[in-house]
């Protein structure tokens, strides 16, 4: 019985853990700034500009992931080894290494003509969405990827002997019937983008009223030694996360973290 | 006619050569060959799944080895059926009709009839996930026939099933095959269902093929040892040709000490004297020979005596394990039930057996 208890103990001291951590927070709430924070247009402007800028840069990601992921899953193809790894850069890279990255590609000759005759992108609203598509794009293949796999390439095949060109097989089978999984899976790369901060900071600054995200704007409230309005902000925040594991949960997947 | 000529596929270590496969207008076509010989690789390569390194697939003069698999009008049953779980059995059945952009209303009556033949009318709301594995298997079919495809292609269609239900759906594919004379390759390694479902039948080992021919001209003349023993072959014996008789068109064989007379119509070939050849015997057509009845003229030339050693029940006949006292020769013989209770043998008791003309067949 030692072991069954040791392994239960530490499951429950990690859930001990967290739960005291976001507890804790609770202790700072209803001081004299919270009620104001709370309604500040900062603040505001922060979750309007986290909840956008997430969107775009996952509505991105999933545009050019889903077709990657399906052609990893599906696909044999020269270098498919080496397109796979690269999906990990962001998740090895440090997010601040990665923003930093993009400082120094937009002062190179090729960055500073897309900067000068297209969008600019440094310490601009772009440059958030630029940042956090960095940062979830491979994860969100790689999730997406998991999904399709999941799906026997037979079904592809039937339809196509039934007369659908593969275009319509992949709509009309696959993907109805990997929706779900891909629908977790791009829930949860939005979750991500909303909580990146160091590639975001990085490129795109910490400008309130301009490039403030939420996570940006703990920083510098914290910073600032304005307490109320980082527990604002992080509850806010916390709400977010909950609502997306809630959001995973209703569509059936149980997602492994691989 | 649909031809598949030059058939050469290079998959990893996995190596076919010139594969041709040819099958007649509305023929059950079988494609058997051992489990791992590339059985499925030839079907998606046929479907337009898989780009073979070479092949010409022709189907009724047209050929279709460059178009699209969606082009081909070759439908196509998996070993895992692949219905698809979001449709239900309606939908399903009726995926290809939509996919092709068909008319409903001309398909309407024989998708009725195809229904009423696979008894599937109370399953159409249904879906796939709460079929029984027959009930999966009928819908897969009809799924596949619905858009009246030219050429009907199964993956071991039988694997995978009860006995009983395996058995229906036995029955049930040669009803559809007599009643709507879809052309159709099946491929598997179960010969038994080739025997009971083929007109034709293509075997093929280590991607050759080894011998194409009508069902009974392979089971009962195959061409070679490796033929006779995939098919399940017993009483498979190494002989050599001793003696021609060219004025009884008859050829005298040795086994191991035992002499037999065979006709030359049953030899492959024209084997000279000293030939080493392979001798099969049916053990299905070895006759037990009952004392104090006369023996027919036709049997009179190859009686051997010898001993029981054992017998076995089979359920549905019994095997007989013989060995001839001239060369202690063991054959194997199989007989129906009702056979073998008129016969009234034991083991150990010593008896005469007859082999007739159409059990033996000389190999080279």
């Amino acid at each position: 019985m030692g072991f069954r208890y040791t392994m239960l103990g530490a499951a429950f001291c990690i859930f001990l853990f967290y739960l005291g951590l976001i507890l804790s927070l609770f202790y700072f709430i209803g001081g004299k700034g919270f009620w104001e924070a709370f309604t500040q247009s900062s603040t505001l402007f922060s979750i309007r500009l986290s909840l956008v800028a997430a969107t775009t840069a996952t509505f991105f990601a999933v545009m050019i992931g889903l077709p990657s992921a399906y052609a990893l899953s599906r696909f044999e193809f020269p270098g498919k080894r080496i397109v796979d790894t690269f999906l990990e850069i962001p998740i090895i890279m440090s997010p601040v290494a990665l923003g930093a990255s993009f400082l120094v590609f937009f002062n190179t000759p090729v960055g500073e003509l897309i900067q000068n005759k297209g969008i600019f992108f440094v310490f601009e609203i772009p440059g958030v969405i630029l940042a956090q598509f960095a940062t979830i794009a491979g994860l969100a293949t790689r999730l997406m990827k998991a999904s399709l796999d999941e799906i026997s390439p037979r079904y592809e095949s039937v339809a196509r002997s039934l007369g659908s060109s593969s275009w319509q097989a992949f709509y009309r089978v696959t993907l109805p019937l990997a929706f779900k999984g891909l629908l977790a899976s791009v829930i949860l790369s939005w979750a991500k983008a909303v909580g990146e901060f160091g590639a975001t900071v990085t490129l795109a600054g910490a400008m309130p009223g301009k490039t403030e995200t939420m996570p940006i704007a703990i920083f510098t409230a914290i910073a600032s030694a304005n307490i109320d309005k980082a527990i604002v902000l992080i509850l806010i925040l916390v709400v977010f996360g909950l609502l997306t594991l809630y959001s995973i949960r209703l569509t059936g997947k149980r997602y492994r973290y691989d | 006619m649909i031809k598949i000529e030059g058939l050469t596929i290079l998959f990893d270590s996995f190596k076919i050569e010139n594969l041709n496969v040819q099958i007649e207008e509305e023929e059950f076509h079988f494609l058997l060959g051992p489990t791992g010989s590339g059985k499925t690789l030839i079907l998606e390569s046929i479907m337009g799944l898989r780009q073979p390194r070479r092949a010409r697939i022709l189907l009724s003069d047209r050929e279709v080895q460059k178009l699209p698999p969606e082009q081909r009008e070759i439908s196509y049953v998996p070993q895992d059926l692949a219905l698809f779980p979001h449709l239900t059995v309606r939908e399903n059945i009726l995926f290809g009709i939509k996919a092709r952009n068909l008319d409903l209303k001309l398909h309407e009556n024989d998708i009725g009839s195809l229904v009423e033949v696979m008894r599937i009318g109370h399953l159409l709301e249904r879906y796939p996930a709460n079929l029984s594995g027959g009930e999966k298997k009928r819908v897969a079919l009809l799924r596949a026939l619905a858009p009246k495809p030219k050429l009907l292609l199964l993956d071991e269609p039988l694997s995978g099933l009860d006995p009983a239900i395996k058995a229906d759906i036995q029955h049930l594919l040669k009803t559809l095959h007599s009643s709507f004379r879809t052309t159709t390759l099946c491929v598997t390694h179960d010969f038994e269902e080739a025997y009971f479902l083929a007109d034709g039948i293509t075997i093929c080992i280590d991607g050759k093929v080894e011998q194409v021919g009508k069902r009974d001209e392979v089971f009962l003349k195959p061409k070679s040892r490796k033929v006779a023993q995939f098919l399940g072959a017993r009483n498979l014996y190494k002989a050599k040709v001793v003696r021609r008789e060219e004025s009884f068109q008859r050829v005298m064989l040795r086994v191991n000490g035992l002499q037999l007379s065979v006709p030359m119509g049953l030899c492959q070939g024209k084997f000279e004297m000293g030939t080493e050849v392979d001798l099969f015997v049916r053990p299905e057509e070895v006759m037990i020979i009952r004392q104090g009845k006369p023996v027919k003229d036709s049997l009179r030339q190859n009686i051997f005596e010898g001993e029981i050693l054992d017998i076995i029940d089979r359920g549905r006949y019994h095997n007989i394990d013989f060995q001839t006292t001239e060369g202690k020769i063991l054959f194997e013989i199989s007989i129906p039930n009702y056979a073998f209770r008129n016969l009234n043998i034991s083991a150990g008791e010593k008896i005469k057996v007859a082999l007739r003309e159409e059990s033996l067949w000389v190999m080279p």
